[in-house]
C-alpha cells in the first residue's frame, strides 16, 4: 500500500505549493524616484515649512497611551496638545501589524505585502530592502540631507547604510529587556542635540514599551514609568530643537490587551501619533483637539481619539511640509490639517499633487477643477480602494493547486474507505475534519481555532466514557490532564485569563523549577528503565538540559530558587573563569546548547545500535521517544516544561483505554493523537496569528554567523514542540504490540491525518479564495495558510512520515 | 471557552456500580421484568411534553432583561415540580403501575439537586469553563441544569436508584450545552454571547428535546 500512498502525499504537497504560489505573490512595486505631478515648475518655488525633522518610533504606541486618562502618563506631551503645540491623531496602521511592514507604510506610504510579516520573524533577509524603493529616507538622502538613526535595527535592514551618517541599531531579540534597549538609543540624545547643525534628520525608534507588553500585557505596572521616561525624551527634544523643526512621535502599531500585535483587532491597528513644533502653535488646532481636553477622561472602545487617520498619511504630509515630490509608491493622503501651514494657493498646489500622484497608480484619470473639500473626499475613497486591491493573485495557480488538492483528497477518501471497510472508526475522523473544515470560513473560529479543538477533545472523551462506563477513574485522570493543558495557557484572541498555569508558576518559581527538574528527570528514568547503562547516559543528559534552561533564564533575568541558581554559578566556575560569573554564563550558553544537542544525537545513535545488536528489544521506541522529549523539553519555554509530565500521565492512561475499550484501532488512536496534536499545540500558548511565532528557543546553540536553516528547524521544533511529542507517542503506542505488518500498520496509521489535511485543505483553498477580498484575508486566513502549509510540511511529511518511517524502518 | 456539561454523571455515586451494570445490560429488554425488580419505563405518549420550557425559553430571550439567570432559576424550580407532578410522573411506570407522586421524596430530590449543583460545577469547570472569573455564574448554569434533571432525579429516588433508565435525560442537558457552546468563540460581541448564556439555552433545549423524545429511546 506504501506505493499507493506515498505518491498521493507528493501529489498533496505539489498542489499546497501550487496554491501558496499563487495566493502569495510578491507585490509589484514601482521603482524610480518620484518627481512633482502637477505643474511641478511651481512647487520649486514654494519654501520648505520646516529644516529639520525628528522622528520618534515608540513601537506598540497605542493611541490611548498617548491621549487616555488613566492610561496615559505622557503628561508633557498632553501640555503640549492642550496649547497647540502639538496636534494629536490616532494612526490607523493597516494590519499585519509587526514592525517590518509598518516601517514600510510609514516611509513609504504604500500598504504592507502579506510576505513582509513573515520575512519579519525570518529576520536576516535581503529581499525586504527599500534600497530601490522610493521613500521619504530616499527623498531626503537625495536632496543630500543628512540622516542619524538610533534604534530598532530592522531599519537598517530596511535601507542601505549610505542613507545614514550616523548609526547604532539595537536589537529586538531578548524581549525581557525593558531598560537597556532604550538607555542605548537615548545615551546618543545630548550629543546630537547640542549639535544640531550636523544633521537635518533624526530618527530614533523605541522598543521598550512593545517589550513590556509582551512581557506583561497592555496595563503591566511597567507601563506607567515607561510613559513617564518617554514623556522625558520627548520634553528633551522639543526644548532644545528650534522652531523650524518638525517632530514627529508615532507608534508603528498598536497592542491587544495581552501585549500581543499582528492582528487587526482594534487595539492592535490603533497607533498614535503626535506632530510637533513650536511653530504649530501660530496655527489653529485641529478641529477634534479644540474640542477636548487631554488627557481624554473617557475611554473609547475603538481606540479612536482626536482625529483619525491613516498612518501612511504621514509620508504625503511630510513632503509636502518638506517641499519633495511624494514618494512614488505612496497611497496616503496628506493630513488636512497640515495644509494651514500653507497659503491657499501652495496648499491647492500641494492637494492637487498628491491626487494626481494617487491617480497615477490606481490608473484614474485626474478630474480638473474641484475644490479642495471634494478632493480630499476623492482622494480617501482612491485610498481604500488601493489599499484593498494590494496584490493580484494568480487565478492559473490558484485554480491548478485547488483541483490537484480535490482529486488527492478524492483518492485518500477511496484509500481510506478500501482499508477500513467503513468501519465505525472513521466516524469520530469524518466528524472531526467536516467540523473543522467548515469552521475555516469563519474568521472567529480560525482566530479561536484552539477551542474548536479542545471541544472535540471532550466530545471524544465523553464517547469514550459512554462506552465504558464502569471506568471512572480513567476518564476523570484524562479530563483532568486534559483540563491542566487547556488552563497552562492562553490562546487565541478573543479571551484573556487571568490565572492561566503559566502565570502561576511564574510567581511560584520554586514550584515551577521543582516541576521541571521531576520532568526532565522523569522522562529519561520512565523511558530508560531496564538497562543500567543506558539510564545513566539518560539521566546525564537530563542534567545537561536542566543546566542549560537554569542557565538561560539566570542569564534573562527570570527568576529562578536559590539553590538552582548557586549550582549552575558553581558549575559555571570549573571552567575557565572571567571573574564575572554573568558573562561567564552567558559565554557558556552556545557551546552548553551544542553538548547537549550532540549527546542527544549520540545517544539516539547509541539506542539505534544497542537495538540493532540485542535481540528480542521491545523497548528501542521508548528510549528513542525519552530522548526526542527532552530534545523537545529543550527547545520550549521553562514555564511550559511541566505540560510534559502532564502529557506522560495522559498517554499512559490514554494507552490504558485505548487497549482496553477501543480494540486496539489504529484509525481511532491516531484520530485522537490528531486531535491532540492541535489542542496541545494552541495551549503552549500559539494561534493563528504570525505574532505569536516564537523565537526565543531558534537560537539555542546557535552563534553569532548563524545558518538560517538550522534557525528555522530549531524554530519549528520550538512552536510544533507538543505536536511532535503527540505524534511520536501514537507511534509509540501503536507499535507497543506485536503487528503483523510493520509496514502495513504504518500506512494505516498514516492515512487519518493525510486524509484530515487533505479535506482541510480543500475547504480552507476555498474559504481563501472566496473571501479573497475579506477585511480579514491578510490577518486572519492568510496567517492560517501559513500555519497549514507549515503543519503539512513539517508535521506531517518531515516528522510523520519520514522521522517516524525512518524510526519503523530502523524497529 | 467551550464547555460541554455532562452534569449529573457525578449522581451515579449514589448508586452501587453492580446495579448500574445490571441495569445497562437488561437496557434493551427492559419492558420484561429484570430480575432485581418491576421494570421502570416512561410512556411513549405526547404528555411528557415539557412545554413549560419553552416558555421559559420565550422569557428568557425575549422578555427578560440582558438575560437574567436567576430570576428564570426561581421560575424553573416551581414549574419543574409541576412537569413532575402533572406530566413526567404520571407516565413514569413502575412495575406495571404508575405510582402516585410521593410528597416525601420531592423536598429530597430538591435537596439532592441543589447537593448536586456543587459537583456539577466542578465538572462543569472541568470540561473548560473558567475556573476564577465568573465562578458565581457557573454556578447559576450548574443550577439550571440540575433542577432541569429535576424528574429524572425524583424518578431515580423513586425506583431505588436505577441510574441507567433515566441516564439519557442528563445525556440530553449535556449534549444541549455542548452543542451550544459554537456560538462562543464568534466574534459577534453580543450581549447572549456572554457566558453562561448560551448554555443556559442549550440546556433548556437538550432537556426539551430529552423529555419528549427520550421515552422512545
Amino acid at each position: 500500500m506504501i506505493k499507493r500512498l506515498f505518491p498521493l502525499l507528493l501529489l498533496q504537497l505539489v498542489a499546497i505549493l501550487i496554491f501558496s504560489a499563487g495566493f502569495f505573490p510578491q507585490k509589484s512595486v514601482l521603482t524610480g524616484d518620484a518627481e512633482f505631478r502637477y505643474h511641478p515648475e511651481e512647487h520649486l518655488v514654494v519654501n520648505p515649512k520646516f529644516e529639520k525633522l525628528v522622528v520618534v518610533v515608540i513601537d506598540a504606541l497605542r493611541s490611548d497611551y498617548l491621549f487616555h486618562g488613566p492610561m496615559s502618563h505622557f503628561n508633557f506631551a498632553h501640555e503640549l496638545l492642550n496649547k497647540g503645540h502639538a496636534w494629536g491623531y490616532t494612526a490607523y496602521s493597516n494590519p499585519p501589524t509587526v514592525t517590518l511592514p509598518r516601517l514600510k507604510g510609514i516611509t513609504t506610504g504604500s500598504t504592507p505585502n502579506f510576505l513582509d510579516a513573515i520575512l519579519n520573524v525570518a529576520g536576516d533577509d535581503s529581499s525586504s530592502t527599500l534600497k530601490d524603493q522610493d521613500s521619504w529616507l530616499r527623498q531626503f538622502h537625495i536632496n543630500q540631507k543628512t540622516i542619524k538613526f538610533f534604534g530598532d535595527d530592522t531599519w537598517l535592514k530596511l535601507f542601505p547604510e549610505e542613507f545614514f551618517s550616523e548609526i547604532d541599531g539595537t536589537n529586538s531579540f531578548f524581549v525581557s529587556d525593558f531598560e537597556e534597549v532604550d538607555l542605548n538609543v537615548t545615551r546618543h540624545l545630548p550629543a546630537q542635540l547640542a549639535s544640531q547643525q550636523s544633521w537635518d534628520v533624526m530618527i530614533l525608534h523605541y522598543l521598550g514599551l512593545d517589550h513590556i507588553g509582551h512581557k506583561g500585557g497592555a496595563y503591566s505596572k511597567f507601563m506607567p514609568p515607561k510613559h513617564r521616561e518617554m514623556d522625558s525624551v520627548i520634553k528633551q527634544i522639543y526644548d532644545s530643537v528650534e522652531d523650524n523643526t518638525l517632530v514627529c512621535v508615532m507608534g508603528d502599531h498598536g497592542m491587544n490587551d495581552m501585549g500581543n500585535h499582528g492582528g487587526s483587532s482594534a487595539g492592535e491597528t490603533s497607533a498614535g501619533m503626535m506632530l510637533m513644533s513650536k511653530m504649530l502653535g501660530n496655527y489653529e488646532k485641529p478641529v477634534s483637539q479644540q474640542l477636548e481636553k487631554l488627557p481624554i477622561e473617557t475611554k473609547n472602545e475603538d481606540y479612536k481619539y482626536l482625529t483619525k487617520i491613516n498612518q501612511i498619511d504621514i509620508v504625503p504630509t511630510i513632503a509636502a511640509l518638506f517641499n519633495f515630490p511624494i514618494p512614488k509608491n505612496s497611497i496616503g493622503v496628506i493630513i488636512p490639517d497640515a495644509l494651514r501651514l500653507f497659503s491657499p494657493q501652495e496648499a491647492h498646489l500641494k492637494l492637487m499633487d498628491n491626487y494626481y500622484q494617487l491617480a497615477s497608480i490606481s490608473g484614474d484619470e485626474p478630474m480638473e477643477a474641484l475644490t479642495d473639500n471634494v478632493m480630499v473626499e476623492k482622494m480617501t475613497s482612491i485610498q481604500s480602494e488601493l489599499a484593498k486591491t494590494a496584490t493580484n493573485y494568480n487565478y492559473t495557480l490558484l485554480g491548478i493547486g485547488f483541483l490537484l488538492l480535490l482529486v488527492t483528497s478524492l483518492a485518500v477518501s477511496i484509500v481510506c474507505y478500501r482499508s477500513t471497510n467503513l468501519c465505525f472508526a472513521l466516524l469520530p475522523l469524518f466528524m472531526v475534519s467536516s467540523l473543522l473544515s467548515l469552521s475555516t470560513f469563519g474568521s472567529s473560529f480560525v482566530e479561536e481555532e484552539h477551542q474548536l479543538w479542545w471541544w472535540i477533545s471532550i466530545a471524544l472523551l465523553g464517547a469514550s466514557y459512554v462506552k465504558a462506563l464502569q471506568d471512572i477513574n480513567s476518564h476523570l485522570t484524562v479530563l483532568i490532564c486534559l483540563r491542566f493543558i487547556r488552563g497552562w495557557n492562553n490562546s487565541g484572541q478573543k479571551y484573556v485569563y487571568e490565572h492561566t498555569m503559566l502565570e502561576l508558576l511564574k510567581e511560584h518559581f520554586h514550584w515551577q523549577w521543582a516541576l521541571n527538574a521531576i520532568t526532565i528527570f522523569a522522562t529519561q528514568i520512565h523511558g530508560r528503565r531496564g538497562s543500567t547503562f543506558s539510564n545513566v547516559a539518560g539521566i546525564l543528559i537530563s542534567g545537561i538540559c536542566i543546566f542549560y534552561k537554569a542557565a538561560w533564564s539566570i542569564v534573562n533575568g527570570e527568576q529562578i530558587p536559590f539553590w538552582l541558581q548557586i549550582t549552575c554559578l558553581k558549575i559555571a566556575k570549573v571552567f575557565p573563569s572571567t571573574g564575572d560569573s554573568l558573562g561567564d554564563l552567558k559565554g557558556m550558553l552556545v557551546p552548553m546548547a551544542r553538548l547537549f544537542f550532540w549527546c542527544a544525537t549520540g545517544l539516539a545513535v547509541f539506542d539505534v545500535l544497542l537495538h540493532r545488536f540485542s535481540r528480542n528489544d521491545k523497548r528501542f521506541l521508548d528510549r528513542i521517544h525519552a530522548t526526542a522529549t527532552t530534545i523537545l523539553i529543550f527547545q520550549s519555554s521553562s514555564a511550559n516544561i511541566p505540560l510534559f509530565l502532564v502529557f506522560q500521565i495522559l498517554s499512559s492512561q490514554l494507552e490504558s483505554l485505548w487497549h482496553r475499550y477501543h480494540g486496539s484501532n489504529v484509525f481511532l488512536l491516531m484520530t485522537v493523537g490528531l486531535a491532540l496534536q492541535h489542542l496541545t499545540f494552541f495551549q503552549f500558548g500559539s494561534t493563528n496569528s504570525i505574532a505569536t511565532v516564537n523565537l526565543t528557543n531558534a537560537y539555542n546553540g546557535v552563534s553569532e554567523n548563524y545558518n538560517i536553516y538550522v534557525v528555522g528547524l530549531l524554530m519549528c521544533v520550538g512552536n510544533f514542540a507538543p505536536s511532535i511529542y503527540w505524534s511520536l507517542s501514537c507511534l509509540k503506542m501503536i507499535y507497543s504490540k506485536q503487528h503483523d505488518s510493520k509496514w502495513g500498520t504504518f500506512n494505516k496509521s498514516r492515512l487519518p491525518s493525510l486524509l484530515f489535511y487533505c479535506v482541510f485543505g480543500c475547504f480552507l483553498f476555498g474559504s481563501c479564495v472566496v473571501q479573497r477580498y475579506h477585511l480579514f484575508i491578510w490577518s486572519v486566513f492568510s496567517p492560517k495558510l501559513c500555519y497549514y502549509v507549515s503543519w503539512n510540511l513539517f508535521m506531517n511529511t518531515l516528522i510523520a512520515w519520514l522521522i517516524e518511517g525512518v524510526l519503523v524502518l530502523l524497529l | 471557552m467551550p464547555v460541554k456539561k455532562r452534569g449529573m454523571k457525578k449522581s451515579v455515586s449514589f448508586s452501587d456500580d453492580e446495579t448500574l451494570t445490571r441495569v445497562r445490560q437488561s437496557n434493551d429488554k427492559k419492558h420484561n421484568a429484570s430480575p432485581d425488580g418491576p421494570p421502570v419505563y416512561v410512556k411513549k405518549t405526547v404528555h411528557t411534553v415539557p412545554l413549560h420550557l419553552v416558555g421559559l425559553l420565550y422569557y428568557f430571550i425575549k422578555l427578560s432583561d440582558s438575560y437574567d439567570c436567576v430570576t428564570l432559576l426561581y421560575l424553573l424550580v416551581p414549574l419543574q415540580i409541576a412537569y413532575l407532578a402533572l406530566q413526567f410522573n404520571r407516565n413514569t411506570v413502575y412495575g406495571h403501575k404508575v405510582l402516585k407522586l410521593r410528597l416525601s421524596l420531592v423536598p429530597i430530590s430538591l435537596g439532592a439537586a441543589l447537593i448536586l449543583t456543587i459537583p456539577c460545577m466542578l465538572i462543569i469547570i472541568l470540561l473548560g469553563a473558567p475556573i476564577a472569573m465568573l465562578l458565581q455564574k457557573t454556578w447559576l448554569l450548574a443550577a439550571h441544569c440540575c433542577f432541569l434533571g429535576l424528574p429524572a432525579v425524583y424518578s431515580v429516588f423513586n425506583c431505588n436508584f436505577k441510574v441507567g433508565i433515566f441516564k439519557k435525560y442528563f445525556v440530553a442537558i449535556a449534549v444541549g450545552c455542548w452543542i451550544s457552546c459554537v456560538v462562543i468563540p464568534l466574534d459577534w460581541d453580543r450581549d447572549w454571547q456572554e457566558w453562561p448564556t448560551p448554555l443556559v439555552v442549550g440546556a433548556y433545549l437538550g432537556a426539551f428535546v430529552g423529555y419528549t423524545v427520550g421515552p422512545y429511546i
